[in-house]
């Protein structure tokens, strides 16, 4: 019994020696380099955490405020297009019975402030304040504006030119209760008052700064919406027979909903409905996550390869001693268990702290692309350091686990003469397994996309090709050494220094090989993210010149966004049309419509009949009609229309076939007669002529003008004389209207940019961490390259010439893998995902300054790890 | 003038007393052993000759210079031109071939290449190396590294030459194969040798013994050439 016991105790008994005579006795004697494992560590993780936490609060604001204005609703009802009609509450209230439901109408509209316009738009959202005010039986005092705090001192007021807003609201206008506030509302200047402001209530989502809330029929005036509705909010009361009322009203309303076209969802199903219009975006950060999460794996196995290599004697003498290879690396496991853990709590507090500036950009870019949010604060939930602390420990412990598996299997006495040299990453000096992986990639890049249960198009090829790709560069970046450190000889003869450092290149260690491929894979990301920008870029230009004809672009302010509802009135643009010199216009009117559960834009269109100037689109299959008649012309039942590339590729249209449209008047079949690239959204969009759209949904008013001025008129004398007559609208020239596209389109890769950056100077980091690693292997080396009379500064050279040459194999190696990249994502996963046509194009000019950068950088950091590693002691002395 | 005079040299390390007083000197081309127990001292005596470290108390002067109050740069330049190291592990650049590892205090010592062009082989050959000069240190024995290493020593012409068991690494012929290039060397250079060792037989190329004990050197006897 005794002698069983003792033996099963024994692996913890060796364990814990280990732990106290070998691992811990080493944190203690080098703590500097525990710290830099643990900053390496760190590092990973706050990236990948930042760039997750800066786009959930940035995306999060639009699902906070819909949640938010009774409390959380239970359902949301809204029309497929359009508006609704405030007669759908009567019939919402007799289809729910006596089964207990608050019913909340909500009309939401945008405006622009008129003194400050540049300072975003607002959003005026109109409920009924006397509902929402006993909402609190619902919510259980949770309402947005229950009690006197929405109130204040003047109760509950109707009128229309009235409204309350939040205190950050109150704070970046400098406004205060009972002033008054110039808004544009639907290219209509009003003054507004304040009524009242609502304070800050800890228990509730603070009330977005770009909110004004108003009586339900103030606003339906004010917009020219009297008797509409964008949707209507249910709540069930709370009380024992909730989970059945909410599934009675549940089912009750889902055959409303069918029977009257109208769509039923609950506030996540419009959450997610919100976020699907920003794919694109959100696969740009996904990339750029992933991006985070490669360099981050990099340097964590960087961390502990070099943590473990540097111990292959201690691990070669305890195995003499009797120590098994699996003893060995469990103590090693656990090493890399608590370095993880610690790395990855350093590493929430830093992403949490980096993620504070990275959501500024991201939701400028959501405010300028998608829709209008605010941004919210950086929330770190449970699950968030769950997920971090997982990620960082298990990165550890994988990295880990490949050099302490390679070290314990090695036979002791080869590892007792080797010590701490060579050794590292064995697969990664399978340059064959890359080549073979190089043409695994490629292949992966033509297999054709899968089609998810809910339609979604997942481009699964073109991931897996990028991940096979990522990990050949990995492979081959190797074979880049040698090459490299013939150029560095060849250069610097006389230089004893610059061809050391050519040397250890020449026969490079596995950190050499692990520190180039995390910086290829940073920088092969992030150049093939240029490519893709570059690209869109190229084409954008190109579409915006063919697209842009007119001389003068005319909106409602505030109409800097897609789904951004100002319209104009007919009378508006009828004036403009009146003034002398304007010899005729296109108007498009947006509705954004639901089909299929798939939300995309519907624009009705009057195009000038101007032959020369019809059909201005860029495209890809040509209506078979020429001029207006292309669109107005109907064949049988289903009337014509022109469908965008992505809503063909969502749809699977053809010229020729036919989707079911929702209107007011009920559906109506479409027939696709062209198809046309377009690249200003990718939900998609269908053109109608305006004059059925008018018809369908009883609406007169434009969202856009293009006006063609006769060739002697005085373009700037127009565009004044728009501006004077119609201040609450914003009238642009051709080349006004070119810059903004573009800057809006350089803003919105703003945050790609700035993830870039991040990216890049990681890596770069993690080349001066692995460098002072090397270093510190090498004391010895030092210590002799030091009695044969080499100075601080020497070896700091030498140091930056090895550094130099790293960064130039990863900045070669990254930029081979960022052409194969850019490819895969302009022609695989860009027209799977999004249907975009794309030219490719290779922005050579950032290529150079990135290189610059990078070299320059790498040089800097090499020579000053050098120059503070120079003095190390040398472990020989008696 | 002598190659070496070391006055009253104290060192310590976290308050222990590695070096007492120590004090000797070396003749121009004299060849002297380092004698004592591990812990005794040797290395760090050796470091401190060789700029490496510095002591305490006391003072070194090389060719009649003295260490005390050089600078880093000052003392790179002594051990580029007046002192060099021939270590017991031989400590060879391991990235560097044989050739290359003899070369580079050449280049450090700001050479031009048709010099060093003419002075290598010259190097590699007096150490009888000639057919090895392209192999990388791992391709080598423990015999050819000590010689490459004593090649890197003398590529400088130095005045003094600092062995720290320079057979302690090799077995017992190859030892003594070392011990006559190194004598050969010093007699046709005049080039003096301090070696530390435990090995009785090194002092067979020394006219001089220096035994050290503690930190203290307790006796100098002159050997029986």
């Amino acid at each position: 019994m005794e002698g069983n016991a003792t033996l099963n105790e024994r692996p913890v008994a060796i364990g814990r020696l280990l732990w106290s005579r070998i691992i811990w006795r080493h944190w203690r004697r080098e703590p500097r380099l525990i710290l830099v494992l643990v900053g390496i560590l760190a590092l990973g993780v706050a990236v990948f955490l930042s760039v997750r936490l800066a786009n959930k609060a940035a995306v999060s604001g639009f699902g906070m405020f819909t949640e938010s204005i009774a409390g959380e609703s239970d359902f949301i009802l809204r029309p497929t297009a359009g508006t609704l009609d405030v007669s759908a509450l009567r019939q919402l209230r007799e289809r729910a019975g006596s089964t207990p439901v608050g019913i909340f109408p909500v009309l939401e509209v945008s405006a622009v402030s008129a003194d400050r316009p540049e300072d975003g738009w607002v959003k005026m959202v109109g409920a009924d304040l006397v509902a929402l005010q006993n909402a609190a039986i619902y919510t259980g005092g949770g309402a947005l504006v229950a009690g006197d705090s929405a109130a204040g001192d003047d109760g509950i007021p109707g009128l229309a030119d009235r409204g309350f807003v939040g205190s950050s609201f109150a704070r970046r206008f400098g406004i205060v209760k009972g002033e008054a506030m110039p808004l544009i509302v639907n290219g209509v200047p009003v003054e507004f008052d304040i009524s009242g402001v609502i304070p800050e209530n800890p228990n509730l989502p603070s009330v977005p700064d770009n909110l004004i809330l108003m009586d339900l029929p103030g606003l339906q005036s004010l917009a020219e919406l009297e008797g509409k509705l964008s949707r209507i909010e249910l709540r069930i009361a709370p009380g024992i027979e909730a989970g059945e009322n909410r599934q009675k009203i549940g089912a009750l309303m889902w055959d409303l909903a069918a029977e009257k076209g109208w769509i039923l969802e609950t506030p996540e199903d419009r959450k997610s409905s919100v976020t699907q219009m920003s794919a694109a975006f959100r696969l740009n950060l996904t990339i750029l996550s992933g991006l985070a999460l490669l360099v981050g794996i990099y340097l964590i196995m960087q961390a502990m390869e070099a943590a473990v290599v540097k111990r292959r004697g201690e691990i070669a003498v305890l195995r003499s001693l009797g120590v098994t290879p699996a003893q060995i690396r469990a103590a090693w496991l656990w090493e890399g268990f608590i370095l993880g853990l610690a790395g990855a709590i350093v590493g929430i507090i830093l992403g949490r702290l980096m993620a504070m500036g990275l959501v500024v950009a991201i939701s400028r870019t959501v405010n300028t692309l998608y829709y209008e949010t605010t941004t919210s604060a950086v929330t770190l939930e449970r699950g968030e350091i769950l997920f971090s602390l997982v990620f960082g420990v298990t990165a550890s412990l994988v990295a880990a686990l490949i050099p302490a598996r390679e070290a314990s299997m090695t036979l002791p006495a080869q590892s007792m003469r080797e010590g701490g040299q060579g050794g590292g990453l064995a697969l990664l000096r399978q340059w064959p397994l890359g080549l073979i992986l190089l043409a695994v990639g490629i292949g992966f890049a033509f297999v054709p996309p899968r089609v998810l249960a809910s339609g979604s198009i997942v481009p699964l090829g073109g991931y897996l090709a990028a991940v096979v790709l990522v990990l050949s560069a990995s492979l081959l970046i190797g074979l880049l050494f040698k090459p490299l450190s013939m150029i560095l000889k060849r250069g610097g003869k006389d230089d004893p220094m610059r061809l050391y450092a050519a040397s250890q290149l020449r026969r490079p260690e596995g950190r050499h090989r692990l520190t180039a491929a995390g910086l290829a894979v940073a920088i092969g990301m992030s150049a093939a993210m240029g490519i893709l920008v570059a690209s869109f870029e190229t084409t954008l230009t190109g579409w915006i010149q063919q697209l842009l004809k007119a001389d003068l672009y005319v909106a409602a302010a505030g109409t800097n966004s897609v789904t951004n509802g100002n319209t104009l009135s007919a009378s508006t643009w009828e004036m403009i049309e009146d003034i002398p010199g304007v010899s005729g216009t296109d108007k498009i009117r947006r509705y954004e419509v639901s089909v299929q559960e798939n939300n995309f834009f519907l624009g009705g269109v009057d195009y000038n009949d101007d032959p020369d100037r019809f059909l201005q689109l860029m495209w890809l299959e040509p209506p078979a009609l020429k001029g207006p008649a292309s669109l107005e012309t109907r064949s049988g039942e289903a009337f014509p229309g022109w469908a965008s590339e992505s809503l063909a590729r969502r749809f699977s249209l053809e010229v020729g076939s036919r989707i079911p449209l929702p209107t007011a008047e009920g559906e109506r079949p479409i027939e696709v007669a062209g198809i046309f690239a377009e690249y200003g959204n990718e939900t998609g969009t269908l053109l109608v002529a305006r004059k059925f759209t008018r018809e369908w949904f009883g609406d007169d008013r434009i969202s856009n003008l293009a006006v063609y001025l006769d060739p002697e008129a005085d373009v700037e004398l127009v565009l004044e004389t728009i501006r004077k007559t119609f201040p609450g609208l914003v009238a642009r020239t051709n080349r006004k209207l070119r810059t903004d596209s573009i800057r809006i389109f350089h803003q919105t890769f703003a945050v790609t940019y700035a993830l870039e950056a991040i990216a890049v100077f990681i890596a770069v980091a993690g080349l001066g961490l692995a460098l002072a690693g090397l270093l510190l292997e090498r004391r010895d080396e030092l210590a002799t390259l030091k009695a044969l009379g080499a100075t601080r500064r020497e070896i700091a050279r030498s140091a930056m010439w090895e550094g130099i040459g790293l960064a130039l194999a990863g900045l070669t190696g990254g930029y081979l893998l960022s052409f194969l990249l850019g490819w895969i994502l302009i022609f695989v996963i860009n027209p799977q995902s999004f249907g975009w046509t794309l030219s490719y194009h290779v922005p050579w000019f950032s290529y150079i300054a990135l290189a610059a950068i990078t070299l320059s950088t790498a040089a800097g950091v090499a020579w000053s790890v050098g120059y503070r590693n120079a003095n190390l002691r040398g472990e020989r002395k008696e | 003038m002598k190659a070496l005079q070391v006055s009253k040299i104290t060192k310590s390390y976290d308050k222990v007393p590695v070096l007492r007083r120590v004090s000797f000197s070396l003749e121009v081309g004299e060849r002297a052993a380092l004698m004592g127990p591990s812990g005794s001292g040797k290395s760090t005596l050796l470091n401190c000759i060789g700029g490496i470290d510095r002591p305490d108390e006391g003072e070194i002067s090389l060719q009649g210079q003295s260490l005390k109050g050089m600078d880093e740069n000052e003392l790179c330049r002594l051990r580029r031109g007046t002192v060099s190291t021939v270590f017991q592990f031989f400590h060879l650049l391991p990235t560097l071939t044989a050739a290359e590892n003899i070369e580079f205090p050449l280049q450090l010592s700001g050479m031009s290449e048709s010099e060093r062009k003419v002075m290598l082989p010259e190097l590699i050959e007096e150490v009888g190396l000639s057919h090895r000069s392209h192999a990388m240190p791992h391709e080598l024995s423990g015999g050819e590294m000590q010689r490459v290493a004593i090649a890197r020593a003398l590529a400088i012409r130095p005045k003094l030459i600092l062995a720290d068991e320079p057979t302690g690494n090799l077995d017992s012929a190859t030892g003594e194969v070392i011990l006559d290039l190194l004598e050969a060397i010093s007699e046709r250079h005049g080039i003096a040798m301090l070696l530390v060792t435990h090995s009785p037989g090194v002092t067979r190329i020394c006219r001089r013994t220096l035994e050290m004990r503690d930190g203290l050197l307790v006796d100098q006897s002159e050997a029986a050439v």
